[in-house]
């Protein structure tokens, strides 16, 4: 018997024209690890509360744990084998102590009480959380809400577990661990459905299951899904619904080389190196991905010293800032910070959650101002009574993470028009403005206007949101995240539009915690514990100054370059993207 | 206003982990004594009942460890009021006071008794304002939720079921940060597109106006949270009926001494302020 089977299962939200799923037939068995990938909209979070009866099928039939999730009586059955972790931490820890919110499952199935307390320990044990037992769970960080809510859901000592965007919340340290739990609980025999955007994380599952607009397109090893056809500019099913190639892979298919899926960046070095050596010079260019366009592009790096040549847009001057001060539970989030941006770079701000990032990107418009030392913004200090602080923060808005949330309008264009509305412009002047940006920012005008905001999805609303703050055509732009909680395609279009408006010379601050979006800017800020630990250009940063106490990972690209001196080769310069890396080879630098 | 940070880190009172003998207490024997003395710093007719009340409060903060400092800091707004009745007191009079007029001013003036009416209003905000910064202190939001629970669960049945009462109660408890912290952030992202928010130059209704776009998102994002915590506890099985209650351990015997000093006491000192300090201390 499946544990969990689904034939020709249709499902459709009451006030939506569309289905969310159609005719979906899939089985999951005892122990599988898999994966459910697919963009954002196709259906994957609907697909698994259908699992464990939160949703109830349209038509179709649904077998839970050999049961049926519509009849009522089967539900706690159903419940207490399938589990499910959540993205958000917060939004699913129901006490405000730990072990309470543990024992929540196991009090909800009237256990007694003494086997409440045992799997209890049991539970916080396997996620390490054992010592903080008795504390208050507004208390732990994010990564260890998240193991709160594993250990609730261990404590239904479940068949499987199912975990919904749960890591997309996460730093890369945190999310690092939360991965080798769940491999720990899979090899103890537990089945994980682990929902992902990130393709590296998915090929750790035996299985991958991918929707599109809530129809399964794919069911199998993950070897299918990411490899392409035989001939070198065919797509691989990934690429060809939107979604990226695991790191490893999306660099090797830059240069048109292909690679076993599990490869690490030492096999792909080892294999360049290897044809470098015999003379080949034919590691293949590839057309697909613009590679004959690389082919021409100067070998040499671009000068990085350059920057500091420049007018100053943002200096940070011994910068102090505490959140609560004055009371018991005052918390330092930057301590002795000082650095300088320079207008008209793009700067990315790194480090764990927590260490202070978003906080250094608040003072920079004066919605913080510090405890002590002194922000200046084109030279006016946030501090001065004088400042006219609105005008200070229309010129450098910042977006908040998620900024989709503070959408207010019924429609599209009025909620893009409110900041330029308070600029003052009035009529076809701000008519203009607002099709300017909804078209820039990938939202044409004409279509989406009158659009209801309500209806639009989840990449549409971000784009809406950051087309808002763009519209003010403000100097510099301070953006939180911009691209987290997004499916790859829209990520890169959301990326590839603050590069263009970088191109345009505006000063942009981002804080992000995907270094391979951080190494594309011309500047990056480590923080943690809210001191400064590098800045400067990201080669300095990620190949001189790096510190694995950082708790953040180095860029993809620095990974294969690493390899590529650990192999013996030798290295002109350091690379910074995937064009750099592959004029090494085309100069034939290499030995 | 100086920062935009005035919401996230909010909680219902701040709660001091000290581990004292008096954060072991169970919920409901705090309730006691925080309501023995609130009684008396309300219902106690001189200055010596309501005083007690204060300086009992005091005491128990030294005992929980929760620094005196803190607990006086939060006495600040209530000298605004002081000011207020003392001017009132000043500018009228008490129909057939005859006590001692200390100061006058034409026909403004203010005697001994209304000294000690603003006296009075005085002690009794000090003391509720500590019992209640101690009580805050030493009790976690879940402990509040689980003592109302412990407390009403006599008159718990179908159809006033206490345990949900209290698991929504503490649920409440714990969206108030989660929801302030949503309504600073739509606060930043609005300032940040020029809403007037953290400037005084404009007048109270074009603030009110400023609020007013706030209204339809923190709505938005509260329902949508809530519906997820809903759907988090449904996944975990969470029906409204049939959990486990938990077994009672037997009280400390130090427990057991407060819960039945504490009325002998309240009660005590009521009765000597009514029948023999008020008749004592007549000031007017």
């Amino acid at each position: 018997m499946h544990l969990i089977e689904l034939h020709s299962v249709n499902f459709q939200y009451e006030n939506s024209a569309q289905p969310a799923l159609q005719n979906i037939s899939l089985s999951v068995d005892e122990g599988e690890y898999l994966a459910l990938v697919g963009n954002n909209g196709s259906g994957k979070s609907t697909l698994v509360r259908l699992f464990n009866g939160l949703r109830l099928a349209s038509s179709g039939t649904v077998l839970a744990a050999g049961k049926n999730p519509a009849e009522r009586a089967n539900l706690q059955c159903i419940r207490r084998t399938i589990t499910i972790v959540f993205q958000s931490p917060t939004d699913q820890i129901v006490s405000s102590c730990v072990e309470e919110d543990v024992a929540f499952g196991p009090s909800n199935l009237g256990l007694s009480q003494a086997e409440i307390d045992v799997r209890v320990q049991m539970a916080l044990q396997a996620v390490g959380l054992l010592e903080h037992a008795k504390r208050p769970t507004r208390f732990l960080s994010g990564g260890q809400q998240q193991k709160l809510a594993i250990a609730g859901a261990l404590a239904m000592q479940p068949r499987c577990i199912i975990f919904d965007e749960a890591t997309s919340m996460l730093d890369p340290k945190t999310r690092a661990s939360v991965l080798s739990l769940m491999k720990e609980l899979s090899e103890q025999g537990i089945a994980i459905i682990h929902v992902t955007h990130d393709m590296d994380e998915a090929t750790q599952a035996g299985r991958i299951i991918a929707l599109d607009k809530g129809r399964l397109v794919y069911d199998g090893k993950p070897e299918g899904f990411f490899t392409a056809g035989e001939r070198p500019q065919s797509l691989s099913l990934a690429e060809s619904l939107g979604l990226e190639l695991p790191s490893v892979l999306k660099l090797a298919r830059s240069w048109g080389l292909t690679l076993p899926l599990n490869a690490s960046y030492q096999d792909m070095a080892k294999q360049l190196v290897a044809a470098a050596g015999q003379g080949k010079t034919g590691i293949s260019v590839s057309s697909a991905n613009g590679g004959s366009s690389l082919s021409q592009k100067s070998p040499q790096p671009r000068n990085d010293v350059l920057f500091f040549t420049q007018i100053e847009a943002i200096r940070y001057n011994n910068v102090r800032f505490s959140y609560l001060s004055g009371t018991t539970n005052e918390v330092m989030a930057l301590k002795d910070v000082s650095f300088l941006i320079p207008k008209g770079t793009m700067i990315a701000f790194v480090g764990m959650t927590g260490s202070g990032k978003s906080t250094a990107l608040q003072l920079a418009n004066a919605l913080l101002k510090p405890v002590s030392g002194d922000v200046l913004i084109f030279g006016r200090n946030t501090r001065e009574k004088s400042v006219d602080l609105k005008a200070l923060r229309m010129n450098a808005p910042f977006s908040i993470q998620r900024p989709e949330s503070a959408l207010f309008e019924a429609h599209a264009a009025d909620d893009v028009a409110f900041g330029p509305r308070n600029q003052g412009l009035k009529g076809p002047a701000l008519v203009r403005r607002v099709e300017t940006w909804m078209n820039r920012a990938g939202l044409p005008f004409i279509e989406f206007r009158d659009r209801l905001i309500k209806t639009l999805s989840g990449g549409e609303k971000r784009k809406l949101a950051l087309a808002g703050v763009f519209a003010l055509e403000s100097d510099t732009l301070l953006l939180d995240e911009p691209g987290a909680a997004l499916d790859p395609g829209s990520r890169a279009s959301v990326f590839s539009l603050l590069e263009q408006l970088h191109e345009q010379g505006k000063t942009i601050l981002f804080a992000t915690h995907s270094m391979d979006e951080a190494i594309r800017a011309d500047l990056v800020a480590v923080f943690k514990d809210g001191c400064l630990m590098a800045f400067g250009p990201p080669r300095d940063v990620f190949y001189r100054d790096y510190e694995e106490s950082w708790g953040i990972d180095r860029p993809r690209i620095v990974q294969f370059a690493m390899a590529l001196e650990a192999e013996g080769a030798n290295l002109p310069y350091y690379p910074v993207s995937a064009e750099e890396a592959l004029s090494l080879f085309e100069a034939g630098r290499l030995p | 206003m100086k920062n935009l940070e005035f919401f996230r880190n909010i909680s219902i009172g701040q709660y001091i982990d000290s581990h004292s003998l008096f954060h072991g207490l169970r919920p409901a024997t705090k309730y006691l004594l925080l309501l023995g003395l609130m009684l008396l710093a309300i219902a106690a007719p001189t200055l010596a009942g309501a005083g007690f009340a204060f300086f009992a409060a005091l005491v128990l903060a030294q005992f929980s460890k929760v620094p005196l400092s803190f607990l006086l800091r939060s006495l600040k707004p209530i000298f605004p009021v002081i000011i207020l009745s003392f001017m009132l007191q000043f500018l009228f009079r008490w129909p057939g006071d005859s006590s001692i007029t200390l100061i006058s001013l034409g026909i403004f003036s203010l005697t001994v008794r209304e000294l000690w009416v603003v006296a009075m209003i005085l002690i009794r905000a000090a003391a509720m304002m500590t019992i209640v910064g101690w009580f805050t202190s030493i009790t976690t939001e879940a402990e509040a939720a689980k003592g109302i629970e412990d407390i009403a669960r006599p008159i718990s049945s179908k159809t006033l079921p206490i345990h949900r009462l209290a698991l929504a109660v503490a649920a409440a408890i714990r969206f108030i940060p989660i929801i302030a912290g949503e309504l600073e952030e739509i606060v930043k992202a609005q300032a940040s597109r020029g809403a007037d928010f953290g400037q005084d130059t404009k007048g109270l209704l074009a603030k009110a106006r400023a609020y007013l776009p706030l209204f339809v998102p923190v709505t938005i994002r509260a329902l949508e949270r809530a519906e997820m915590l809903a759907e988090a506890m449904e996944a975990r099985c969470y029906t409204g009926e049939g959990q486990t209650v938990a077994p009672k351990t037997p009280m400390k015997r130090s427990e057991v001494l407060i819960r039945f000093s504490v009325p002998i006491i309240v009660i005590g000192v009521l009765v000597v302020d009514v029948y023999f300090i008020s008749t004592w201390i007549r000031p007017y």
